[in-house]
């Protein structure tokens, strides 16, 4: 069911910010990227307070938050244009910041005034540092367009055109840095199912990528998208320039759904199945080698719950199924934040419905969450008060944003934050995608239900 | 100065009514000789004149972002951001500080409240300002906020959205009260406009007392003075001065952070208006003492010893309590410096570097040269005639120094950092990690949540800063490993190369 809200008038507490910070946090993310950003004078701020707020203490990298070079157009280029204060200020960031692609990124004030990026651009094609271009003005969408506006346009203007494919090489797409808070965990995690299958993986921004092999990312027989909604636009731009094939994958996460993608995977590149299935038995038996340890609290502690699940596209369509299949958990409610086109509501929905029917969520989109407790009452409904025996949806949790907490209180449910924003935890490396990622969601999960123990 | 400006339906910007500035590198005493500190005045010469800017820039935040430091927290109000979906997001920021920052005033974390109205590509063609009704009308009707604060920013600036007369046109049909507050961030390079934003908003709007509200005694408004808080001090700080004030028998209104927009007429029925930091409140308290004939006190921002005596005796002096102003003084000082002993042999002689809002940072400054610092530099976001007081405290009673004048630009920060090599740092919010990423001991100059005014202030500062000199080894092991973005060619360069100062112009 679709609560379409392009109609909206409003959104409440947007989770997450535009396309101009998406741009910027992910060319920071990138290995020694350097955003240039074209932009009113708070954008770069915004972002970076934005990451302060909900960034689960992350803030910055290499070259970011308020370290990124930007125009600070002001009521004079607004009046007489920007393209003299653009052209000025790449080739004194060439000057001063030191990395290996610097992106332009245009926000909102350029493009209603007219600005000509991509011309000012092309006038430093001899100046021997790598420049490309992404218009990703906030009013276009939000921060995980922005990702997708960058990659496609590394994928266009960066990646090297004309070479040889590399058989077993792949690309991996659709994990949003910053925005998804654990990013640097997923990425690694699907990256290690992946070289389990002997695959050489391109992440663009584990710590282990370069920006030579980003530059060669168009070698690869495949672009692995993990995402119904994230990295589809730089996959097809991939596909279109440099003929490379994609597939759209939920976010595998715990043991159901990263053997599914490895079968998915390993069948697509044409891998062995005895191959595929010796790496699953292994990895499952590591899996359940630590689960089995929990077969006693999980009884005893009464350790099954209902859950409602908030979350941004990735999450609302990976976290029911884990829950479902590795916790043997009740999923009632999934409720994705997000304005998504219907192709990929339609891919979020098709990773809720490998759920077996029954025990499937109801899965809403809508940007707007004050609705929650309705959606709720649909799927459960309460019992009139004067009964003596009520059947309210508990022992429960809320897997959400740090927003959601409250709501959580109001039906006595524990609560996890796992998607933007996530104030209330910090996190480095964690990561909730593979069989290790499984393990950790665990330990959180039901780390928050006997927090006061 | 006249307040006419109320009148107006935005705020004037602060380059043109303050003549501020962003750009200046250079010695102190030079900069304070300009206005005279030294007493050798160049008469007309400005170093810091408010059209220097910059050939290279990095990222800055605009006056929306502090807006919302404050807009967000005032309870039973929707904050509805009138822009494209990004813009304000910041008050992710904001929602941790109203969390805390009502479990500290009420016991009970509090939820911000925002809306956008995610203007997308057809609302930049055809204008917002139906969209902005509509969403008036439907938060009015599903959310029934007492105000509903429409914060605007860069696109209807270009739009040309007339959000006042939307406002004006939908006010008829909403319970709510609803105000605009005007923040397009490519209008003024100086974000301290922010306060007068909404200062003057909530002047134009809030200020009438409403019919079915209870008017105050003569024995209320006499004994009742504003204390003025824009969210740079959390609750910690505030019960400082509130003890402080206490003490002349005074009733403190706390204006404008968590104030109840229902209650924020009452600001207009007070015997007495205190700042503590003219970079805040200057346009909000003239047009008080204008309209209302509120007097006020301003000048001083009571960090520090020295400074929070001079503040108190400001206070003491509007009040009638000279000789009271000066036993609390006395009692407050002893009291202090005893407790400090133990601190000062470890702070004497080091050298510090602070970068922040103008009076903040030099204020600070001045509390951290009581301690027995050295300043090694400092770096104010803006300049404006306010902070030249402050400024002659600092040459009173210091060394000759560096002086950069920066709406952040850590690029600057970095060579001066580098070359000057400090033993420690003061930022603010988001910007300590260049500093830390050089292996320089940081300390947040403002965090709401821990306490820097007044008496206790000094003492609590002192003790964290002993805290984090005691052990720096997350910034120094933490600059063997990690690099900052500039070419090592950079910091050979002047730090100020980058200065474009604009020719002097006729007054």
């Amino acid at each position: 069911m679709s609560e379409n809200s392009s109609s909206r008038a409003f959104i409440e507490r947007p989770r997450g910010s535009c396309a101009l910070a998406g741009a910027m946090t992910t060319i920071t993310a990138l290995p020694r990227g350097i955003p240039i950003l074209h932009a009113a004078p708070g954008c770069a701020g915004n972002a970076a307070w934005t990451q302060l707020g909900g960034g689960g203490l992350q803030v910055g990298g290499y070259c970011g938050s308020l370290s990124v070079a930007c125009s600070n157009i002001q009521e004079r280029e607004v009046v007489f244009g920007g393209d003299q204060r653009l052209r000025e200020q790449i080739e004194h960031t060439f000057k001063v910041l030191d990395g290996d692609l610097y992106v332009i990124a245009s926000g909102c004030v350029p493009a209603m005034i007219g600005d000509d990026v991509k011309a000012v651009a092309s006038e430093f094609i001899d100046s021997g540092k790598p420049l490309i271009v992404a218009s990703t003005s906030g009013f276009k969408g939000n921060t995980q367009l922005g990702y997708d506006l960058v990659l496609e346009a590394i994928a266009r203007q960066f990646v090297k055109k004309g070479i040889k494919k590399h058989k077993g090489k792949v690309n991996l797409l659709g994990i949003v840095p910053n925005w998804d808070v654990f990013w640097r965990g997923n990425i690694v995690g699907v990256k290690q199912l992946l070289q389990s299958l002997g695959l050489e993986v391109n992440a663009y921004f584990s710590h282990e990528d370069t920006m030579a092999e980003i530059a060669n990312s168009s070698a690869a027989e495949l672009n692995i998208v993990v995402s119904g909604a994230y990295g589809i636009l730089a996959a097809r731009a991939y596909e279109e320039v440099h003929g490379i094939p994609w597939l759209s994958l939920p976010l595998p996460i715990g043991s159901a759904a990263s053997a599914e993608f490895l079968k998915t995977v390993g069948h697509a590149l044409g891998i062995p199945g005895n191959k595929i299935n010796s790496q699953i038995h292994k990895a499952e038996d590591e899996y359940y080698h630590y689960v089995s340890t929990l077969s006693d609290c999980y009884s005893d502690m009464d350790l099954q719950r209902y859950a409602v699940i908030i979350g941004d596209a990735n999450y609302a369509a990976a976290l029911p199924r884990f829950l479902a299949d590795d916790l043997g958990w009740l999923p009632e409610l999934t409720v994705c934040t997000e304005d998504l086109d219907v192709a990929a509501q339609d891919r979020v929905k098709a990773a809720i419905n490998v759920i077996e029917s029954e025990l499937r969520p109801e899965l809403v989109f809508d940007s707007n969450t004050a609705r929650l407790l309705e959606y709720l009452e649909r799927r459960h409904p309460r019992y009139p008060e004067d009964n003596y025996y009520q059947d309210p949806l508990s022992p429960a949790i809320v897997i959400g944003s740090s927003l959601d907490r409250t709501f959580a209180a109001s039906i006595g449910a524990a609560h996890l934050s796992v998607s933007f924003p996530v104030a209330n935890r910090a996190v480095l490396d964690r990561g909730y995608t593979g069989y290790t990622g499984g393990l950790r969601l665990i330990e959180d999960l039901l780390g928050a239900i006997v927090l006061g123990r | 100065m006249s307040n006419d400006y109320f009148k107006q339906t935005v705020a004037p910007r602060r380059e043109s009514r303050l003549k501020a500035g962003i750009a200046y590198g250079g010695k102190v005493c030079q900069f304070a000789g300009s206005f005279g500190c030294d007493g050798k005045r160049k008469d007309g010469f400005r170093p810091c004149m408010e059209r220097n800017e910059r050939g290279f820039s990095q990222g800055s935040i605009c006056l929306l972002l502090p807006a919302l430091g404050t807009i967000g927290t005032l309870p039973d109000t929707a904050v509805l951001l009138h822009g494209a979906v990004g813009c304000g997001s910041s008050m992710h920021a904001v929602a941790c500080n109203v969390r805390s920052g009502a479990n500290a005033r009420w016991g009970k974390p509090g939820d911000a409240s925002w809306m956008s109205t995610a203007m997308n590509e057809v609302d930049v063609i055809t204008g917002g300002e139906a969209k902005l009704a509509r969403a008036i009308e439907e938060i009015d009707a599903t959310r029934h906020p007492s105000t509903i604060i429409v914060v605007s920013g860069c696109i209807p600036g270009i739009t040309g959205d007339d959000v006042e007369a939307v406002i004006a046109n939908v006010q008829e049909r909403v319970k709510a009260k609803v105000l605009p507050v005007h923040c397009e961030g490519f209008k003024t390079k100086i974000w301290a406009t922010a306060y007068d934003a909404y200062y003057h908003a909530f002047g134009r709007h809030l200020f009438e007392k409403p019919d079915d509200a209870p008017e105050l005694t003569g024995e209320e408004r006499s004994m009742s003075v504003n204390l003025l808080n824009v969210s740079s001090m959390g609750r910690i700080d505030e019960a400082e001065l509130e003890r402080l004030l206490k003490m002349f028998g005074l009733k403190v209104n706390i204006f404008p952070v968590f104030a109840k927009p229902q209650d924020i007429w009452k600001v207009t029925r007070a015997a007495l208006s205190i700042s503590t930091c003219p970079t805040h409140d200057d346009y909000l308290l003239t047009h008080l003492q204008e309209k209302y004939n509120i007097p006020y006190v301003l000048r001083h921002m009571p960090i520090g010893i020295e400074n929070t005596g001079i503040w108190l005796r400001e206070i003491g002096k509007a009040v009638g309590k000279e000789h009271e102003v000066d036993i609390i003084i006395k009692h407050e000082e002893r009291v202090l410096r005893k407790a400090l002993e133990p601190f000062l042999p470890f702070f004497k002689g080091k050298r510090i570097f602070l970068s922040a809002g103008e009076y903040r940072t030099l204020a600070t400054a001045n509390l951290l040269v009581e301690l027995g610092f050295e300043i090694a530099a400092l770096r104010p976001f803006h300049h404006d005639e306010f902070a030249e007081v402050e400024y002659s405290k600092l040459v009173a009673h210091s060394k000759d120094f560096t002086l950069n004048i920066a709406n952040c630009q850590p690029f600057e920060e970095a060579n001066l950092l580098k070359k000057l090599k400090p033993d420690l740092f003061m930022g603010h919010l988001v910007g300590n990690s260049t500093a830390s990423k050089l292996g320089i001991p940081t300390h947040t100059i403002y965090n709401i949540g821990l306490n820097y005014v007044g008496y206790k202030g000094v003492f609590e500062l002192a003790r964290r800063l002993y805290r984090h000199l005691r052990n720096p080894n997350f910034h120094r092991t933490l600059s063997v490993h990690a690099k900052l973005p500039y070419f090592d060619s950079w910091y050979a360069e002047d730090a100020f190369k980058f200065i474009k100062t604009a020719p002097e112009q006729e007054e």
